[in-house]
């Protein structure tokens, strides 16, 4: 499913669409460069959380923000992960699945075979402000529905 | 009185004494910069299993250099959050063992009060209340400190803090972590005005956005330097005017917003005084524009020494002596908290 968003407040908005989509168990994997709006989509899905915008800031410093919602949702960021062997360094193993919901930044860090079952969320510049939000792994009659 | 403060919350490994919540008898920090540079910044697990490392050494080097030893210490502080969860239990654990052995009463601090009441570790020290600009790899905010233990939080950032986005530039120019130090060290030899990065100032507001200003870096190398981008993280750019002008250009937008924006809620709360904290409290020109503007208002500025202002458990200590003398101590039920509210 390919959507374009002209404003922060579009890719918010998605987010918080998506958000309201997500189940107990889910990851989303965000993939896109520095500035395509990335953290702005995070507090979208966080919204539909009970998770405040304000609460929700960049997790590159602390790679994992843990929100005490129900379910419990983690914001993760691997901005600063290089090799792909740093990544059981990170935690981020037991965050994903089970009980809760997590979104995960530059989900690119993670090869092929471990994001399989994620949804995956590609943003793209395309200049001007606009960006490009492809979901991959979602019904869009589901989103229709909403 | 003598307090034992202890501080593991995000990478670096401290203990320090201090008397009577104002001087520092000893202060030591183990820092795992090296750890991390190869990552661009900290990792969490590496980080708790250093401070695993470094937590007794450090204690012990403490009160070694103080000369005293755990039976002089009327209290020990300790920092339970904000900060790394597995890094924060590491200083927790150890200090609820340490008092329940020695049958010490606990005191626990918030890592930004310490942060907040640093400047009580100089003379001259501010008068409440006064304004505390707390700005580091993991905070942008903005607080009135009311009195001891009251601090108001009137602005905070929406996405990266201030630190975080020296690293991110840093990255960018392929010049490493951390990136407060290098980056300050080329603007200086840098045109501020070379180029006209964009300054995030949310005038409705006292809160802070750098995340657009990353962005602006990052698309202004694009048109600079096209496709020499190894992957998704570096430009390769040797050093060149061209390097100390964007370096300078970026120090500078940062610089306007964290100073005009403290000059907004001076104006707005009537306040006399402004305190500077946080590892980007260490920038030299964030510390001379902030003097600067202090002198041009007429307004008293309190910048502790650089290593005061970044991570250290001499504040932590101050801020515990407060609490002790409230006598609100911890029971062996304190648990660190990543995030942590004032």
């Amino acid at each position: 499913m390919k959507l374009t968003g002209s404003s922060p407040e579009d890719t918010e908005a998605i987010g918080y669409k998506l958000g309201r989509l997500l189940k107990a168990g889910d990851v989303v994997g965000l993939y896109g460069d520095l500035g395509t709006g990335k953290t702005t989509m995070v507090k979208g899905i966080a919204r539909a959380f009970g998770i405040g915008s304000r609460d929700v800031t960049s997790a590159s410093f602390t790679i994992i923000a843990e929100y005490a919602s129900s379910p419990p949702f983690y914001h993760i960021d691997l901005y600063r992960i290089e090799r792909g062997s740093d990544l059981d360094d990170t935690g981020i193993w037991d965050c994903l699945g089970r009980e809760s919901v997590a979104v995960i930044e530059w989900a690119e860090r993670i090869g092929d075979e471990l994001s399989r079952d994620f949804i995956k969320v590609f943003l793209t510049d395309l200049g001007d402000g606009r960006r490009e939000i492809a979901i991959d792994g979602i019904h869009e009659e589901d989103w229709n529905n909403l | 009185m003598l307090i034992l403060g202890i501080d593991t919350s995000c990478d670096d490994t401290s203990a320090a004494v201090v008397e009577d919540g104002k001087r520092i008898v000893s202060n030591i920090v183990s820092s795992q910069s090296d750890i991390h540079a190869k990552y661009g910044g900290i990792v969490p697990e590496l980080a708790s299993r250093r401070h695993l490392e470094m937590i007794m050494p450090v204690v012990d080097e403490a009160l070694l250099a103080a000369g005293i030893s755990l039976a002089d210490v009327s209290a020990i502080a300790v920092c339970h959050g904000p900060g790394l969860i597995g890094s924060l239990l590491v200083g927790c654990s150890f200090a609820k063992a340490v008092c329940y052995a020695r049958d010490i009463p606990l005191v626990a601090v918030n890592h930004l009060e310490g942060h907040i009441l640093s400047p009580f570790l100089e003379t001259p020290a501010p008068t409440f209340p006064y304004l505390s600009l707390v700005v580091s790899g993991g905070h942008t905010s903005l607080y009135i400190a009311e009195e001891y233990g009251k601090y108001a939080e009137i602005g905070r950032t929406r996405d990266d803090a201030a630190g975080e986005a020296y690293d991110k530039v840093s990255k960018l120019l392929g010049l490493g972590y951390p990136g407060g130090p290098v980056i300050d060290k080329l603007s200086e030899a840098g045109n501020p005005k070379a180029i006209d990065f964009p300054r995030a100032y949310l005038p409705e507001t006292l809160d802070f956005s750098f995340s657009g200003l990353k962005t602006a870096v990052l698309n202004f190398l694009r048109k600079e330097r096209g496709g020499q981008r190894t992957g998704s993280s570096s430009f390769i750019l040797h050093p060149s005017s061209l390097l100390n002008d964007i370096a300078a250009s970026f120090q500078a937008a940062v610089i306007d917003v964290l100073v005009r924006k403290t000059e907004w809620a001076i104006k707005k709360n009537r306040i006399r005084q402004i305190a500077l904290s946080g590892g980007v409290a260490a920038n030299s020109g964030l510390r001379k524009r902030m003097k600067e503007m202090g002198e041009d208002k007429g307004i008293g500025v309190f910048i502790p020494p650089v290593f005061l202002c970044t991570d250290n458990a001499a504040m932590i200590a101050s801020a515990g002596y407060h609490h002790f003398l409230k006598n609100e101590i911890a029971g062996p039920d304190l648990n660190p908290r990543a995030y942590l509210q004032l």
